[in-house]
């Protein structure tokens, strides 16, 4: 009788036990857009990438103080110039049962790198050639040169190590339901509405303290606030800036930050007769308010930037801009008179036909934070200090048209520019190297400088860090005074959460979210 | 009868290629690159290239529409650009969400919007009148997309009786059709209203009243049934327009409807998924327009379908 | 019978033939109108905020561009009235200068549909046959097609602008005012008083025009008045796809679609400019009641 009792007494406890067990973690997370796609070499939005990095997990990683650390792979070296080797992480299985291997690894970058097919991310990846097998457990990864970026390119969320015969099996379908081995693993995607995830139980790096994360898609930026207020949902990436404040005043929330590897700028195309001349675009210099603008329109949701690559990438350096090209309209007036322009009776700088100074600006809208409030306000400084600024408005797709191609018929144009790799050459290469031109690449101010383009072919090719990063600190210095671009605002990537969520850590790379530690408590 | 729907339907064919056509044609007016915005920022010249050939978009027009025709014609709507997976499977996911959008706000139109005309119509120029009048007018003058953020606040976050956004429940639903059919509860009503003060004037109203007939059974009997026939004609019209054009409710609200798809197709120059999502709705508008012109009948037994 | 047209949901326009004494009737309908208390009001309205559209320079107090990024979000005060927006600009002068490109745009778009749209419906109706197939085929497919689809569409081809949300706009509002139109010179065709006319000789032109046109005149007012709304809505809908006008000029539309994202910390900036539409809404439809009533000789003061 005694023992039928304990044994109650135990089921009790077990069920008691199991009855906190059910109490799911459900994480909902809100964000503006739907992936397009959850196929890492098709997807290149972030969107689709906070969703498959949890999936599906590359062999190295960069964490959030920006150093590399490993994922599937234990240990990495270079062995020669071109030749980076892996060794794998032994026993670890894709959620669908198949084993992870050298060919899983050869199978994922042959599939990126498909003559009929390439993943998105191939042109990022320079003269990588792909992947050999040593054996079961060591890889070597190859490139065609000497590839200084080699190793974080390895770091790349596109990278993530698919399952082989889930690939193989679906195909197309693959990327609505992807396989990996990450620490959750794909449940349902309701298209535009949401995509739930579970944990992962057999997860090697141990289960997550999340049972379920669900991504919800709400457009509208209060909506996405106001759902945070009501509780529907426990973090919110890419919150209104302007309710900030009020969320970090308030104890049922917290705020979570990183300064990031985006940097909005303001370009000039230099083809154009207008901005040709370095004194006019000094002047637009002179006639910006940077930090106002942080403040008052980013409002904590963006710093000042301070280079044309964003404070954590390899390569940075502080271009000093604000001792060089202080806030100062009446300095721009002037730098304007020299180039030849008088000032004119309405206020506007006039050329020697008497002709208003008039500035065409193509603005990206809707893409970055507070793009379309930043073109009005450049438009109100710029007319402060004597410069018209006509703009066309257009929804992304025309824009990025436009943009893209051979020839651009506007003056200026503003956009930001992610470093996904966070190593300078992912963005100095194919923005400033003088044949780096549109369509084909991101030239877009059409600079021209050949000490320029000899530095960053040196710097591409070292895998000498330190010359590399002097290298990309005297590009800096020389577009600091050529000033192709203005940097305008340095990414910030922030989360709003309920303040019960524990263990999230903003990442620079907007690329990236960490899940696996984060928990709910109550 | 029959060969009346018949000849209906067959009208809708020219109406189909017409708007497959503009659908087809619009790619080479409006600037904006499916494979390049498929690509991303980063692709190359040439890959973009390869994309657009894989896809098709290098052909001339008439070719791509003809081709069009002729898989429209086999029942295949084409596989969507962007997203890699069949029109048709996308429709499915979503047009049902939008006809429960549109169901629920139609039916609020219907047991609003048409009590208030007849309210209004009873004492025309009495202070009722007026204000069914004045608070009609500001829920059509108002943009859904401010409404259903004022809503969200006060009935959401600050009262919580309803969700903020999203599907699942019915309770979802109340918000986003609630804003839905404000502008449409307007336009009914004032609709109502002014029919009604029509029928009431005209002569048969009239003898009926004369020969002693119940205050009641005029109304049911002859006015309504007179006064249905124009106001099932706009109540046919925004239904459609719900159908088509709840984007910005479904934007607001996270409602991942056809609205939504239709802006999403456009911004990304998806052309396969333009032309099922157009194709669908302008079958919806015969669909409905087939309803209210067969509603006639009921209401007005002259009507004969020849 | 045959089946009545979709479309004719208009008020049916009071078939009267016109009298003699032109002068008579004209003093009769002013009294009429001015009897009618929400018209005049309605007109005060309207007038008003013409008025203002044209003398928006005289009347802004401040620069409807100027920006004062410290003074921003301010509630209404005693240097700026109606508060400021998120930039700092004055919101009452770009209420004052908002006027000219909502107005422009709702009375634009509105009158181009009205214009071609009733004259397209009314030849439609009035020659039959395959013209009138042809036409009403078209109406179809403009009115089939999504019309935010469309609206994107022309605005993607043409540009972005004022000019070209109007003609966006004005596209979808052309096949309503043609059905419209059609239908009433359908019905109106076969009343006694045109037949007569017909018979006795007179030119089909000088029939339409004397006889048509005064009698669904009052049916295409209601509905301008009506799609005045709408174009309105439809301009707000452009704003908040980014599609509108072009800064620095603001629609009151686009005013709220900005603001919206300062609800909660800022409601001021939606909301007064969605006062002003709603006002103006209601201005246009209590004129376009109360003129349509001075058309119907039989309407009593009921709008």
């Amino acid at each position: 009788m005694r023992h039928v009792r304990s044994v109650l007494a135990v089921l009790t406890v077990l069920a008691l036990l199991a009855g906190v067990g059910l109490a799911q973690k459900t994480l909902t997370i809100a964000r503006p857009t739907d992936p397009v796609s959850l196929d890492p070499h098709f997807e290149t939005t972030a969107p689709g990438s906070w969703v498959f990095s949890q999936i599906l997990e590359p062999l190295i990683t960069v964490n959030q103080d920006m150093e590399i650390e490993g994922r599937l792979a234990t240990d990495w070296e270079f062995i020669d110039d071109t030749r980076l080797r892996f060794t794998l992480r032994q026993g670890v299985t894709f959620s669908d049962g198949t084993p992870f291997d050298a060919e899983a690894v050869k199978y994922t970058w042959d599939r990126a790198w498909d003559e009929e097919r390439p993943g998105r991310w191939k042109s990022l990846a320079g003269p990588v050639e792909g992947v050999e097998i040593v054996d079961d457990y060591t890889v070597d990864l190859v490139a065609a040169q000497p590839y200084g970026p080699l190793l974080l390119t390895a770091t790349m969320p596109y990278t993530g190590i698919v399952s082989p015969t889930a690939a193989e099996e679906l195909g197309d379908d693959f990327g609505r339901q992807p396989v990996g081995t990450g620490p959750f693993t794909f449940v349902e995607w309701r298209a535009n509405d949401r995509i739930t995830l579970e944990a992962n139980d057999d997860y090697w790096g141990g289960r997550p303290n999340l049972d379920r994360v669900v991504f919800r898609t709400i457009p509208e930026e209060g909506a996405r606030m106001l759902s945070l207020r009501a509780g529907e949902v426990d973090m919110v990436l890419m919150p209104t800036p302007s309710d900030l404040p009020a969320l970090e005043s308030d104890p049922n929330f917290v705020v979570e930050g990183a300064p990031g590897v985006g940097v909005f700028y303001l370009a000039f195309n230099l083809d154009r007769d207008a901005v040709a001349d370095v004194r006019v675009r000094q002047a637009v210099a002179h006639a910006i308010d940077r930090e106002l603008i942080v403040e008052a329109i980013l409002e904590g949701g963006g710093v000042l930037a301070t280079s044309v690559i964003g404070e954590p990438v390899f390569g940075y350096k502080d271009m000093e801009l604000l001792e060089r090209y202080p806030y100062d309209p009446e300095r721009a007036r002037e730098l304007l008179e020299e180039a030849g322009y008088a000032r004119g009776s309405d206020g506007f700088m006039v050329d020697e036909n008497g002709d208003r100074l008039v500035l065409e600006l193509l603005p990206s809208n809707g893409r970055s934070l507070k793009d379309r409030e930043i073109a009005e306000t450049l438009q109100e400084f710029l007319r402060q200090a004597g410069i018209d600024v006509e703009m066309d408005i257009f929804e992304w797709a025309t824009t990025f048209e436009l943009m893209r191609g051979a020839t651009l018929d506007y003056d200026l144009n503003s956009f930001t520019w992610f470093t996904t790799t966070a190593d300078a050459d992912y963005t100095m290469y194919s923005n400033y190297v003088s044949t780096e031109l549109p369509p084909a690449s991101w030239n877009r101010w059409r600079y021209a400088n050949d000490d320029v383009d000899e530095w960053l072919k040196a710097a591409r090719a070292s895998l000498d860090m330190d010359e590399r990063e002097e290298l990309y600190h005297r590009v800096q210095d020389q577009l600091a005074h050529d000033l192709p671009a203005i940097p305008l605002y340095g990414s910030y990537e922030v989360a709003a959460l309920r303040a019960n969520v524990e263990g999230f850590v903003a990442h620079p790379i907007q690329y990236l979210l960490d899940l696996h530690p984060v928990d709910i408590v109550d | 009868m029959f060969s009346y729907l018949i000849r209906r339907i067959l009208i809708a064919v020219p109406l189909l290629l017409g708007v497959v056509f503009i659908v087809i044609a619009s790619f080479d007016l409006v600037p904006g690159d499916p494979a390049a915005l498929i690509l991303g920022e980063f692709a190359t010249e040439s890959a973009v290239a390869e994309l657009r050939a894989e896809l098709g978009l290098d052909r001339p027009l008439l070719v791509r529409y003809a081709d069009t025709v002729v898989n429209l014609l086999q029942g295949d709507l084409g596989r969507s650009l962007t997203e890699r997976r069949p029109v048709a499977v996308i429709l499915g996911e979503t047009f049902p969400l939008t006809a429960q959008l549109a169901g629920a706000a139609i039916a609020l139109v219907l047991l609003v919007g048409i009590p208030l005309g007849l309210i209004a119509a009873m004492r025309p120029g009495s202070w009722i009148d007026n204000v069914i009048r004045v608070v009609s007018l500001a829920g059509l003058s108002m943009p859904v997309f401010w409404t259903g953020l004022v809503f969200m606040v006060i009935f959401s976050v600050n009262l919580g009786i309803t969700p903020v956004s999203g599907t699942g429940t019915w309770r979802h639903l109340i918000l986003p059709s609630v804003t839905l059919a404000l502008p449409s509860i307007a336009v009914i009503a004032r609709m109502t209203r002014s029919t009604v003060l029509e029928v009431l004037r005209e002569d048969f109203i009239r003898t009926a009243r004369a020969k002693g007939i119940s205050e009641r059974s005029v109304l049911v009997k002859h006015m309504l049934r007179n006064a249905m026939i124009p106001i099932v004609t706009v109540l046919g019209l925004q239904l459609g327009q719900m159908l088509g054009g709840a984007v910005l409710t479904e934007t607001v609200f996270a409602w991942p409807g056809v609205g939504r798809l239709t802006v999403f197709a456009i911004f990304n120059r998806d052309y396969p998924l333009m032309q099922g999502v157009v194709m669908v709705l302008a079958m919806v508008y015969v669909g409905v327009n087939l309803l209210v012109d067969l509603s006639y009948g009921l209401f007005d037994p002259r009507v004969r379908y020849a | 019978m045959s089946l009545p047209e979709p479309g004719s949901s208009a008020p049916s326009p009071q078939a009267s033939a016109p009298s003699g004494g032109a002068h008579e009737a004209r003093r009769k309908a002013l009294r009429r109108f001015f009897g009618n208390k929400l018209g005049v009001a309605g007109a005060v309205i309207v007038v008003g905020f013409i008025l203002m559209a044209i003398f928006a320079p005289y009347l802004a107090p401040f620069d409807p561009a100027e920006q004062s990024l410290l003074n921003r979000r301010q509630a209404p005060n005693a240097t700026y009235w109606l508060g400021t927006d998120e930039f700092g600009r004055d919101i009452l002068s770009r209420i004052i200068y908002g006027a000219r490109v909502s107005l422009g745009v709702a009375l634009g778009s509105v009158g181009i549909g009205l214009i071609v749209g009733s004259t397209a419906g009314a030849i439609a109706g009035y020659v039959g046959g395959a013209v009138d197939t042809l036409v009403m085929r078209v109406m179809d497919l403009l009115l089939a097609f999504p019309y935010l689809l469309l609206a994107i569409v022309i605005v993607s081809a043409l540009g972005p602008g004022m000019t070209n949300t109007i003609i966006a706009i004005a596209v979808w509002t052309v096949p309503a005012f043609a059905r419209v139109a059609r239908s009433a010179v359908l019905q109106i065709k076969e009343r006694d008083f045109v037949v007569a006319a017909l018979a006795l000789g007179a030119k089909e032109q000088r029939v339409m025009r004397v006889h048509l046109l005064p009698n669904f005149g009052a049916t295409l007012v209601v509905y301008a008045s009506l799609y005045l709304a709408y174009a309105i809505l439809m301009e707000s809908a452009l704003s908040f796809l980014g599609l509108g006008v072009q800064p620095p000029r603001a629609s009151w539309a686009g005013m709220i679609s900005n603001g919206r994202n300062y609800l909660t910390a800022a409601p001021h900036i939606a909301t007064i400019p969605g006062v002003a539409i709603a006002l103006a809404v209601l201005g246009f439809n209590l004129l376009g009641d109360a003129i349509r009533d001075v058309y119907d000789p039989r309407a009593t003061r009921d709008g």
